[in-house]
Order: C-alpha cells, then sequence, then structure tokens
C-alpha cells in the first residue's frame, strides 16, 4: 500500500487545535486529531515536496482580533493565509499546491444556529475563491470526528474517521505510483 | 421509570455511588458553611483526599506554597475550586473506562465529559450562576452512558445503522432500538443517588433543555457546554454529532448564536486546566 519507507527516522508532527505546522522533511507526517466542527486544511506542493497542516476552529477572525493576533490558527480568514505563507518559505508556490480538506461535521439543526461546521467551509470555500484556487479532496460535513495527516514524502493525505478502525486516503498523486 | 430501575439494576458492574458529592454540593449551597464540616466530609474518602492535594501541587494549581493538607487547599483555593477538583476525582472514577457499546475508547468519555463541564461552567460563570451544580451536571451529563453500554454491545451497529439512515438523534435511536435513551437513565441514576433534583433533571432533559421546565437554566449550560465539547473535537464514537440542534438553549440562557463561538474561544484558553482534570489518575 504505502510507498517503501524512505531512509532516516520517521516521525509524525502533531498539529494541536487553533495551530499550524510546514514541512519539507520527508521523513515527516503532520497529523491532527479529532476535527468535530473543525477544519483540517492540508496543502501539498508536489515539485518541491513541501506542504502544511492547519486546524481552524472558527471561520472569522473579526469576532476576535486580539485573539487572530496571537492565534491566526484559529481562525479560516487568518490561518489560511498563514499557512500559505509558512510553505512559501520552503519554495511552495500557491498555484501548484494540492488542497485537502477535512471535518466541519455539523449536528441535526435544521434552523441553522449551530452550524459552526458549515460556516467553516463555506468561509474557506470563499477564501480560496477569492485567490483562483480550489480544493482538490475533500470529506466534509455528517455526524462524524475525523482525524487527519499528510505524508510530506509522497504529498498523500490520510484520514480516519471516528468509529472506524481503518484509515482511508483522501489524496494520492496518481501519476507518482 | 420502572423500565429504568430494570436497566439500571440489569448492569453488571454499576460504579459505586460517589457518596459525597450530594451532601457536598448541599453544604456549597447553604449561606453559612463551616470549612470544617466540608474537610471531614472529604477525608471520609482517603483517596480522593490525596487525589485532591495531588492536583492541588500540580504546576496548573499550585502557587508558592504547596498545601499539605485539604484545610489549606480549602484557604488557597477556595470552597468552589476544591469543590470542583472533588468533583472531577469522582467524574473519573466512573468515566475513564472504555465503555464498548459506544465505540468509546478508554478516557475518550471522561476527556469529553471534562471540556463540555468546563465550558459549561464558563457560560455559566458569564451569568453570574450557580457554576457547582453546573459544572457537576455536565461532568456526569453521558453518566447513562455507562449503564446503557452493556445492553448496547451487541447490536450497536444497527443503532449507528438507523442513526446514519433515519438521520435521527442517538437519543431518539436508544428510545424507538431500547425503549429506554441515555438521559433518563442517567437521570434517574443520579437521583438514586441522591443528588439534588435540580442536577438530576439537568442531566434527564440535557438534549432538550426546555422539557427540564424550572430546571431549564441548568439543563441549558449542560447543553451547550455538551455541543461546545464536540464542536471542538472532544467528542468520541461514530456519529458524534447525532445530536439537535436546539434554539430555545439560546433563549433561556438569552443568549444569541454568535455566543457559541465566543465560547468556544474561553473554552480554548481554558484547555490547560482541562487537561490538567484530563490527567487525574483516582
Amino acid at each position: 500500500m504505502s510507498p517503501p519507507s524512505p531512509s532516516g527516522f520517521e516521525h509524525k508532527v502533531v498539529v494541536g487545535i487553533a495551530e499550524l505546522a510546514v514541512s519539507n522533511n520527508p521523513n515527516v507526517t503532520l497529523a491532527t486529531y479529532s476535527l468535530g466542527s473543525c477544519l483540517g486544511i492540508a496543502i501539498y506542493d508536489p515539485v518541491v515536496k513541501a506542504g502544511g497542516l492547519l486546524h481552524i476552529m472558527l471561520p472569522d477572525s473579526t469576532v476576535d482580533s486580539v485573539k487572530a493576533a496571537k492565534h491566526p490558527a484559529m481562525f479560516v480568514d487568518s490561518g489560511v493565509p498563514a499557512l500559505f505563507r509558512a510553505t512559501y518559505q520552503l519554495r511552495a508556490e500557491k498555484h501548484r499546491m494540492i488542497i485537502s480538506v477535512a471535518g466541519g461535521a455539523q449536528i441535526l439543526d435544521s434552523g441553522g444556529f449551530f452550524n459552526i461546521g458549515s460556516r467553516n467551509y463555506d468561509a474557506l470555500i470563499g477564501l480560496l475563491k477569492d485567490h483562483g484556487l480550489r480544493i482538490d479532496a475533500q470529506q466534509v460535513g455528517g455526524m462524524v470526528n475525523r482525524t487527519m495527516s499528510l505524508r510530506l514524502a509522497t504529498g498523500e493525505v490520510w484520514l480516519k474517521t471516528s468509529g472506524q478502525s481503518q484509515e482511508v486516503i483522501l489524496w494520492k498523486n496518481s501519476t507518482l505510483t | 421509570m420502572e423500565e429504568l430501575d430494570t436497566y439500571i439494576n440489569k448492569v453488571k458492574t454499576l460504579p459505586p455511588a460517589p457518596r459525597i458529592l450530594p451532601e457536598l454540593l448541599s453544604l456549597l449551597g447553604q449561606d453559612d458553611t463551616d470549612s470544617s464540616r466540608i474537610v471531614q466530609l472529604i477525608s471520609f474518602d482517603p483517596a480522593i483526599t490525596a487525589c485532591v492535594l495531588r492536583v492541588c501541587n500540580s504546576a496548573y494549581f499550585a502557587g508558592a506554597l504547596p498545601a499539605d493538607d485539604l484545610q489549606e487547599a480549602i484557604t488557597r483555593l477556595g470552597f468552589q475550586q476544591v469543590y470542583q477538583l472533588v468533583a472531577a476525582v469522582s467524574g473519573a472514577r466512573l468515566l475513564i473506562p472504555a465503555q464498548k457499546g459506544y465505540g468509546i475508547n478508554p478516557g475518550e468519555l471522561w476527556q469529553h465529559s471534562v471540556t463540555a463541564a468546563v465550558a459549561a461552567q464558563l457560560i455559566a460563570k458569564s451569568k453570574g450562576e450557580d457554576d457547582s451544580v453546573v459544572f457537576t451536571a455536565t461532568l456526569l451529563h453521558d453518566i447513562g452512558k455507562i449503564v446503557l453500554a452493556e445492553a448496547l454491545e451487541h447490536i450497536y451497529v444497527k443503532l449507528i445503522e438507523e442513526n446514519r439512515s433515519q438521520q435521527a438523534a442517538l437519543i431518539e435511536t436508544e428510545k424507538r432500538v431500547l425503549g429506554v435513551q441515555h438521559a433518563e437513565i442517567g437521570g434517574h441514576l443520579l437521583a438514586r443517588w441522591n443528588f439534588p433534583p435540580s442536577l438530576v433533571n439537568a442531566v434527564w432533559f440535557h438534549h432538550d433543555p426546555g422539557a427540564a421546565k424550572e430546571d431549564r437554566k441548568i439543563a441549558a449550560y449542560v447543553y451547550l457546554g455538551n455541543m461546545i465539547a464536540y464542536f471542538m473535537g472532544f467528542g468520541y464514537g461514530h456519529n458524534a454529532f447525532a445530536l439537535r440542534g436546539r434554539a430555545d438553549a439560546l433563549d433561556i440562557l438569552d443568549l444569541k448564536p454568535e455566543a457559541v463561538p465566543d465560547f468556544m474561544i474561553q473554552a480554548f484558553d481554558n484547555l490547560q486546566m482541562v487537561e490538567t482534570l484530563v490527567k487525574l489518575n483516582p
């Protein structure tokens, strides 16, 4: 299934809630656990094999600008630009980026009073559209909790859904295999 | 009621009642509480006492001077804080074990319960309400699941499938498949354990706070705390989000929907507190 491990010490970097991490180390897997209504956003540039993972909690930083300055990765509108900028330091380029998204779970709420999950997703779509970007792979919404990881060696994005024992692949570069 | 008793009596490994909590709650509710009575009551349980002192002296709570005994801990942290620790240690005993029937891994139900309780307490505090009852009710809101988990072990797959296909809330599917649901079982169990009626009702109606009548406020705090924990990823099980949106939970507390993100941010700011309580090892 997965390709032979590259030589060196494989390790997992955990991205907490309202955090982001980037890397171009092929031994690294970035992982973020239990997204709930939060969104996990993974970006990857297959040319320079660099990417990052972001775990945002809320759509809009205007609710708390002080918090946004301290924790930009808490909000879609401040976190996504911060994620892209951090990967540019690793020579990644915006228009080569593969974008994968997971999370945004929703309770049964026809009135839409508690729709944080879908508002997170809508905010992301709007922001990406403004920059001429689109999502390559996604699994969002529904009633489930998800865990997501990005393998820097291949750009593969893996997903685990609460209650399921198996991880499934959300994105992989079929031209590389 | 009889049906609830039948279920509770069937459980082979029901945990012991957290005996000192209801008594402590009633002491805290009195105006002229004597701290020596509180110390005496907590001291009945040496394991809880030791654990409370350990947490009290942990990195999160420790001041300049360590507390050597409960009296000192109360002087330093105050009744409310010491009560919260006693509640947390008692809750940990009940909720840390894995509950097979709900697809819950060890510690997951506990982590969810602590996060929900801290979030609910923040909301109650913002409204100037008695946060000890709210904290305890939210901490124990899913206690009914430890009763139902055993009954569900073999039919859980069916339950999940029904949830998905019917787009129903978990308690609705439980009621249809088992004839009882975890919120009413939990409420009934807590009544048997002599918790105050307001706390019992809050747990009983934590998925439908409007139905809790005079206790609807406490039920609404529990409801919102529970939801915030799920939103922030401190949930568990297969269809973690199979709960209904109840706009009246906001109305009851005179809150706008925009308050939810605010309380999520406040809960985020208190994650170190959550972590300290999650790591309790009674």
